[in-house]
């Protein structure tokens, strides 16, 4: 990990107004991305980790409201920068997007590499033959037959319309790539193949990775770093190891509960009881309190601050300095149970 | 491709045989005897049955729908009970004018159709939004008879501003159809029937275009356009409206049939001389070789239209080639 920086995000929040009252999708998100680096975003459906990078790249409708202190990527303010030079400067060429339905993101009426050719066009002034090449050279990579790019997307299987999603991501060496459940969907066997093409073509390019995804086994598997994210909030963020070794929230720590382990064969799987908040009014405190088997009284109308733990590690948590004594008790399927 | 257009045409042809055979019994089992028109019950009893020999009316049916069909084929469709001109010959001058009014009729729904569906939805709830709805909802509500009454007493009648009907004026009849597309005096005079039905079907294909578009444009191929960094324009013409269109171009196919009705209306209102208002006057005249070649007519013309919309349709959807040859979709 070296310590050039892509991406700087500070203090992200993302309102929407509904009928029911607003909605507080992302709260106060601080985080860094690293060249060469892959961030993970982990966390439940509905945690706001969608929005998250739909506010980075402004697709969220009109109804969103997105304010930051600083959102910087390779240098370059992005905050105040107008509508049109980000879409012509920003999107795709320096931030692009591997989406979470690859199966319904390709349009079904263009052939695949056409679809390809048109971002590289819209963003270089490269002829049909140059674009052409380029799309051919980014199959290549990713794996597919070059001599496929004629074909229509309802041609191409899930694995295959996965693969050129990734491949058009590649397409214009974009400083930062975004990659939302790129394996959700997908079977297992498919699943292992794209994530190892991802592996392999991290090793080729220079460009850094946020992958999002509600699965650990593939967070643990593929990041450098990791967020773990719950009620809009990042509740801890730290490398792989740390995270794994050292979990500090009771929310980390119950998620590790929930997923099977090879090395503890045989131990039995820990559920978190209750359902994540709807994010819906004025929330108040933790939004992990009502599930939270340490909660203290001022965990439901107190909102924890960042604590950093070590470089790389923070959590936001009012009982941080307990977390030895957290993690053994998080161990035992009864601290969880007492809360139902 | 072709694979597909062969099986169309096949489709087509045996749509056609369908509607001459109803066609055959439909003027068979009218009430009353058709005959009568020709054949006085006055006349002499032999000769009354020289005569129904002379039309082959003494064969047993069967034999009848066989001759008949023959004749079809060979475009002999019989005489006008009334002219005693060939029917072929008052049905296919008749057919360029339907055709010319029926096509610019429609091109005028789908053009306005779709080109103002994509904009209500790409500005959804805007005022355009909305008084395109209700202006579209008013024609469709309106009978074409009282929207073309209505231009016809404003329009011309008062302001002067249009003929009041016909295709061109009295005495100038053009020698072959391209000799009337020169004529400025038609183009005056196809304004109005043009407006009156263009304005009547307007609301089908802009609110199905209005709707799917709205639906596209929720879609995550939509979204992944945005993240390219496409312009608006790109992005709501060459790939949403493109999709959206599927949806108008399987409608466009059941408007057809029901713009001969429109037709009807309009061409006995405006005077045009087409075959909806030859089927009007064929149909009280009692001329049923007349009415017979006319239904016929129409329902090709219908067909026909019906057969290119597929063909167009399996142009802009990738997907149906494939089923074509036999890959399920």
């Amino acid at each position: 990990m070296s310590n050039n920086r892509v991406l700087r995000v500070k203090n992200l929040n993302v309102r929407y107004q509904t009928q029911q009252g607003p909605v507080h999708a992302v709260n106060d998100v601080s985080f860094d991305v690293f060249q060469d680096e892959v961030f993970g975003i982990a966390g439940e459906s509905g945690c706001g980790k969608s929005t998250l990078i739909r506010a980075l790249m402004r697709l969220l409708p009109d109804s969103a409201e997105v304010t930051a202190n600083e959102i910087t990527l390779s240098g370059q303010n992005l905050e105040s920068m107008p509508e049109r030079r980000f879409r012509e400067e920003v999107l795709w060429s320096k931030m692009s997007l591997v989406p979470q339905s690859a199966m319904n993101s390709l349009n079904p009426v263009y052939r695949v590499g056409n679809q390809i050719m048109e971002a590289i066009q819209a963003h270089s002034s490269k002829t049909n033959a140059q674009a052409r090449e380029r799309t051919a050279h980014l199959f290549d990579i990713v794996g597919l037959q070059p001599d496929l790019m004629d074909n229509y997307p309802h041609e191409f299987s899930g694995g295959m319309r996965q693969r050129a999603m990734i491949a058009m991501s590649l397409a214009l060496d974009p400083g930062l790539i975004i990659m939302d459940e790129p394996t959700t969907g997908l079977d297992v066997l498919v699943q292992e193949r794209i994530l190892r093409r991802i592996r392999e073509i991290r090793e080729e390019i220079s460009s850094s990775i946020i992958l999002i995804t509600h699965d650990i086994a593939v967070i643990a598997e593929m990041s450098d770093r990791i967020a773990v994210m719950y009620g809009g909030y990042f509740m801890e963020q730290a490398t792989a190891i740390d995270l794994f070794e050292t979990p500090s929230h009771p929310y980390t720590l119950g998620l590790k509960n929930a997923f099977p382990s090879i090395r503890r064969k045989g131990q039995e799987l820990i559920s978190i009881p209750g359902s994540p908040p709807t994010l819906i009014g004025e929330c108040k405190g933790c939004p992990f309190w009502e599930r939270c088997p340490f909660s203290v009284e001022h965990c439901s109308n107190e909102t924890p601050a960042i604590e950093k733990l070590a470089q790389y590690h923070e959590v936001r948590c009012f009982r941080h300095k307990d977390t030895p004594q957290l993690r053994e008790l998080a161990s035992k399927k009864g601290t969880w149970l007492s809360l139902d | 491709m072709a694979d597909y257009i062969l099986r169309r045409l096949i489709y087509m042809l045996i749509t056609l045989f369908a509607v001459a055979s109803i066609l055959f019994l439909m003027f068979r089992m009218l009430p009353g005897d058709a005959t009568l028109q020709v054949i006085s019950p006055a006349m002499d009893e032999a000769v009354q049955q020289r005569m129904k020999a002379a039309f082959g009316l003494d064969k047993p049916l069967l034999q009848q729908y066989f001759i008949y069909l023959k004749n079809l084929v060979t475009m002999e469709w019989g005489r006008s009970f009334v002219t005693a001109q060939e029917v072929t010959a008052i049905v296919s001058y008749r057919f360029w004018n339907t055709l010319l009014l029926m096509v610019s009729g429609l091109c005028m729904t789908l053009t306005l159709g779709i080109g103002l569906g994509i904009i209500m939805a790409w500005k959804r709830n805007s005022p355009l939004d909305i008084g395109g709805t209700v202006v579209g909802l008013i024609f469709q509500a309106a009978p074409p008879f009282i929207t073309g009454l209505l231009l016809l007493m404003t329009l011309s009648y008062r302001l002067g501003l249009f003929p009041t009907g016909g295709m061109y004026p009295a005495g100038a009849r053009p020698d072959s159809i391209f000799g009337l597309l020169l004529m400025p005096a038609f183009w005056e005079r196809i304004v109005l029937p043009t407006f009156t039905v263009g304005m009547y079907y307007l609301a089908t294909p802009l609110l199905v275009m209005r709707d799917s578009m709205l639906e596209v444009l929720g879609s995550d191929y939509i979204e992944l356009a945005r993240a390219k960094g496409l312009k608006s324009s790109v992005i709501m013409f060459r790939h949403a409206a493109r999709n959206a269109l599927l949806g108008v171009v399987t409608l466009a196919s059941i408007l057809v049939g029901f713009a001969v009705g429109g037709q009807v209306v309009v061409e006995s209102l405006f005077s045009w001389p087409g075959m909806g208002q030859l089927m009007v006057e064929s149909a009280a005249s009692h001329d049923y070789p007349v009415a017979q070649g006319t239904f016929l007519m129409l329902a090709i013309l219908v067909i026909g239209l019906n057969f290119i919309t597929d063909i167009l349709y399996s142009y802009l959807d990738p997907r149906i080639k494939v089923s074509a040859e036999g890959i399920s979709r």
